[in-house]
């Protein structure tokens, strides 16, 4: 081919030949070219379609690939290619193993951190799009008013439904990333972190990727510079059976998985119930020497509602929300589901109304409302459900609310009930709108109770939230009797709350209490002005329910003292005249609740006094004693740094004595489990 | 630097953040349109060529290496699929050009009229293989240099510069024959 001979003619392959196009007069005109801007409507559409595509393939690998490891998670999205796409295999996972190093190095820490900047600027700057979190909306949409005058009023403007105390599982700061990215790491984070502690915890320990919010235990206060504790209820008891689960399995519960509260509240016990029907719930207080700790002593409270009459309970609406993905195939999900939902609907009326909705696996209404009179109907449509599928389209937690409320029975009971091992895939990708829906949502009176199942992919952080903020409870079903218990022997409280928003604030007096320590419940803390604000919402008390609290306070002038009094402190100054300074008060218990269809709270309020008080173990009621050993049980598990030398023999002992009439047999259970605990716990020790 | 934003949505995007992912699609759309439309000359078939780039950026986000930048990437993606487009459109891009050669012919006003000339110069680029074609739009079009071009697509930087220099050569060939 002749090039360049000194002119600017040559020759083309084409035979014809000329001058070649000068450079300046190909970019002129080619700049010149005017483009027409392109319309609106195609930009939209394009932007739309590719939305749809990215939701579309984010859907398909968080079902196929839940659970898994970044590296797991590349590689499973790598093979997903189609045969169209096979050369580019090569690339992918040339792709994949570079970008796990920097996966293991940096991109959990770096992902879950961006992930919380990213919702936090994203937000700022472009409050327009449709998935910004609506809290200002909702809060909007509350009818309530703020509570009379006998209380101390605040008026915050801005909604908000947990205390910043609490780690939101959405947004994370980069290092203890307990959020839902960095809640993959978490069981193996705590184990580590574990191993480093003072507290020698054993090695034995049940990891698995089972994810739970990282808690530490309340630590003790001074009542003169923190003389208010305020909380939440919870009657949640999913804790309990999951440590049950790891202790079955001849290993010892992963300290975050230990809520104390939830331990303790899993037994019901015979507290006195309320007089008359005026106030839907009695609470009894004790004070009396602490088991573990001759120098302390523990304040008891027990709150009992009462039950309601079977012959007049309300109606009840019920939506199953199940989770088919195909992890639920194993015997201890979906099938257990199965079972616990028939027995649940066994225990209903013919008038009582239940509808299915599945997804994560096939999606959609598989059941609209039914009445359990056509029973058959009902049984048959569960008998149907089996695990596995395609990808769920959009169905799921907003269908199963809308068929709730289609039905809305004013009088009666309404509640979604979303069964899942962990797969929350419920047709609401953002957690923060997910939790921002179920907030919404219990406005209108529809009430949600979260069952988990299985192991290995249990989500309880989310579970815990999503109950928390959705007027609900969340419960861990890992057997049969387990199903029975809270489907069918405790329907009642499970179905019909008989109050809501339930809150509980203490007041100690610094002239007899010098210092007090609260004993679980570190999740559902509320700041001292949440107690008056009826729009902060807290837990529900079922029928029948009981819920206790335990507080280990520390008598003014006690040997028992763990915190000294301050040098340049000057004691009088900072504590007021105590109101009743004329009686021997340890403290002033304040409760506030609201009817189950009401926005305004009302009030209960009861002195702790001498009245209160049991000067030996032995005198105290069998309840309040038992209550106790499961605390102490709690406590031992978790390794917390108050019991002395109390043991698992000596909570075996309390107990024992304090089994009561016992009639499911749920604590001889208890006892068997200490057994187990210790058991697990010597065996680490050899 | 303006392709560590790009980078930073990237992540974000391939980390599930679907705000991110929009203001990322967003962010390059007119580019996108642009090029497609200065190759297919048509308005509605750039929509749609640059819809399409959307979609695909969808699907192969993950495949990014950063080994270029985004924009260079997006930039290939584009080509690739203006490319394809233009296969399956084949018939009916040959009914337009014909009917553009006809009204040059039948209205033939001075050779520097804008619209006429945007015409040829179309029916000029279709002619020219995809390849001289896709480094012409790039360098002349996009005012990049040869070696970013190259980068584009994916190619030695004096295969660029030879394929411009074919496409020259063929260009004012096919435009001295249009007039």
């Amino acid at each position: 081919m002749a090039y360049f001979s000194g002119q600017e003619k040559t020759q083309n392959d084409f035979g014809a030949s000329g001058v070649i196009m000068k450079n300046d007069e190909l970019k002129k005109r080619l700049n010149a070219m005017p483009v027409p801007d392109p319309s609106k409507e195609a930009r939209e559409k394009a932007l739309h379609a590719a939305m749809a595509e990215f939701e579309r393939l984010e859907k398909k690998d968080e079902k196929n690939i839940k659970g898994f490891s970044w590296f797991g998670r590349l590689k499973a999205k790598t093979f997903q290619r189609g045969p169209a796409m096979r050369k580019q295999l090569v690339y992918s996972v040339g792709l994949a193993f570079s970008l796990i190093l920097v996966a293991i190095i940096i991109w959990p820490n770096f992902i879950s951190y961006r992930k919380a900047a990213s919702y936090k600027t994203m937000h700022k700057t472009a409050p327009a799009v449709k998935s910004a979190p609506p809290t200002l909306e909702s809060g909007q949409a509350v009818k309530g008013k703020m509570p009379a005058a006998d209380t101390i009023a605040s008026a915050p403007v801005v909604k908000y439904a947990r205390p910043p105390m609490e780690t939101d599982w959405a947004r994370q700061p980069a290092a203890p990333a307990t959020g839902a990215a960095g809640s993959r790491k978490l069981a193996l984070r705590a184990y580590s972190a574990e191993k480093e502690g003072r507290f020698s915890q054993p090695d034995q320990t049940y990891v698995g990727r089972d994810r739970f919010r990282t808690i530490t235990a309340n630590p003790v206060k001074l009542v003169r510079e923190t003389p208010v504790s305020t909380f939440s209820i919870d009657v949640d008891t999913a804790a309990y059976a999951f440590v049950r689960r790891a202790l079955h399995n001849g290993a010892l519960p992963q300290k975050n998985a230990v809520r104390i509260e939830e331990l303790i509240n899993y037994f019901n016990y015979d507290y006195p119930g309320p007089g008359d029907r005026t106030v839907p719930f009695r609470a009894t207080v004790g004070v009396f020497p602490t088991p573990w700790n001759p120098d302390t002593k523990l304040l008891h409270i027990g709150i009992k509602g009462f039950d309601i009459d079977p012959l007049k309970k309300p109606q009840a609406n019920l939506v199953f929300l199940i989770d088919v993905s195909g992890s639920m195939k194993s015997p201890d999900k979906l099938p257990l589901l199965k079972n616990a939902f028939r027995m649940l609907v066994e225990t209903l009326d013919p008038k009582d109304r239940v509808a299915i909705v599945v997804y994560a696996g096939a999606a959609g209404t598989v059941l609209e409302p039914t009445l359990v009179k056509e029973k058959g109907k009902i049984m048959a449509q569960l008998d149907r459900l089996s695990a596995g599928g395609s990808t769920a389209g959009g169905a799921g937690i907003r269908q199963a609310y809308a068929l709730a409320e289609a039905n809305f029975d004013p009088a009666g009971v309404n509640r979604v009930i979303l069964a899942t091992d962990g797969d929350f895939n419920v047709g609401i990708r953002n957690p923060e709108e997910l939790k921002g829906f179920v907030e919404r949502k219990r406005q209108t009176g529809v009430y949600l109770t979260v069952l988990g199942f299985g192991r290995g992919n249990y989500h309880d952080a989310l579970m815990q939230t999503l109950a928390q903020n959705g007027n609900g409870i969340a419960a861990y079903i890992d057997t049969l009797n387990e199903a029975r218990k809270v489907l069918v022997d405790e329907a009642h409280a499970s179905l019909f709350p008989i109050a809501k928003d339930v809150k509980i604030q203490i007041e100690f007096n610094p002239a007899f209490v010098a210092e007090y320590r609260m004993i679980g419940y570190e999740t559902r803390l509320l700041r001292r002005e949440d107690f008056n604000n009826d729009r902060v919402d807290a837990g529900d008390v079922g029928a029948g329910h009981s819920v206790t609290a335990i507080y280990e306070i520390t008598p003014a002038g006690s040997k028992g003292r763990r915190m000294d009094d301050l040098r340049y402190g000057r004691p009088e100054a900072t504590t007021k005249i105590p109101m009743h300074a004329n009686s021997a008060e340890y403290a002033f218990l304040k409760i506030r609740y609201k009817l189950p269809d009401a926005e305004e709270s009302r009030l209960l309020t009861t002195p702790i006094n001498s009245e209160s008080e049991y000067q030996t173990l032995a005198k105290v009621p069998a309840e309040a004693r038992f209550a106790s050993a499961v605390a102490a049980f709690g406590q031992l598990l978790r390794g917390d740094p108050y019991l002395e030398r109390f043991d698992y023999n000596d909570v075996i002992t309390l107990a024992e004595k304090a089994r009561g009439k016992d009639r499911f047999g749920y604590r001889a259970e208890f006892l068997n489990l200490v057994r187990l605990a210790k058991t697990a716990r010597a065996m680490e020790d050899r | 630097m303006d392709n560590n934003n790009d980078i930073e949505l990237v992540q974000l995007s391939l980390g599930g953040d679907a705000l991110a992912f929009e203001h990322l699609v967003k962010r390059h759309y007119l580019t996108v349109y642009r090029l497609s439309y200065k190759w297919c000359g048509a308005k509605e078939d750039a929509e749609d060529i640059a819809q399409e780039v959307f979609v695909k950026l969808a699907q192969k986000l993950k495949l990014f290496g950063r080994r270029s930048s985004f924009k260079t990437w997006l930039y290939r993606i584009t080509i690739n699929t203006a490319k394809d487009f233009i296969r399956k459109c084949a018939t009916k891009r040959g009914y337009e050009t014909a009917f553009a050669g006809q009204q040059s012919i039948t209205n033939p006003g001075p050779p520097l009229d804008d619209h006429l000339d945007v015409r040829q110069l179309y029916k000029a680029l279709d002619n020219l293989p995809a390849r001289q074609k896709a480094a012409v739009l790039l360098v002349f079009g996009e005012g990049m240099s040869h070696k970013e071009a190259a980068r584009v697509l994916n190619c030695p930087e004096a295969t660029v510069s030879w394929r411009i220099f074919q496409a020259r050569k063929k260009l004012k060939t096919t435009l001295e024959h249009q007039v």
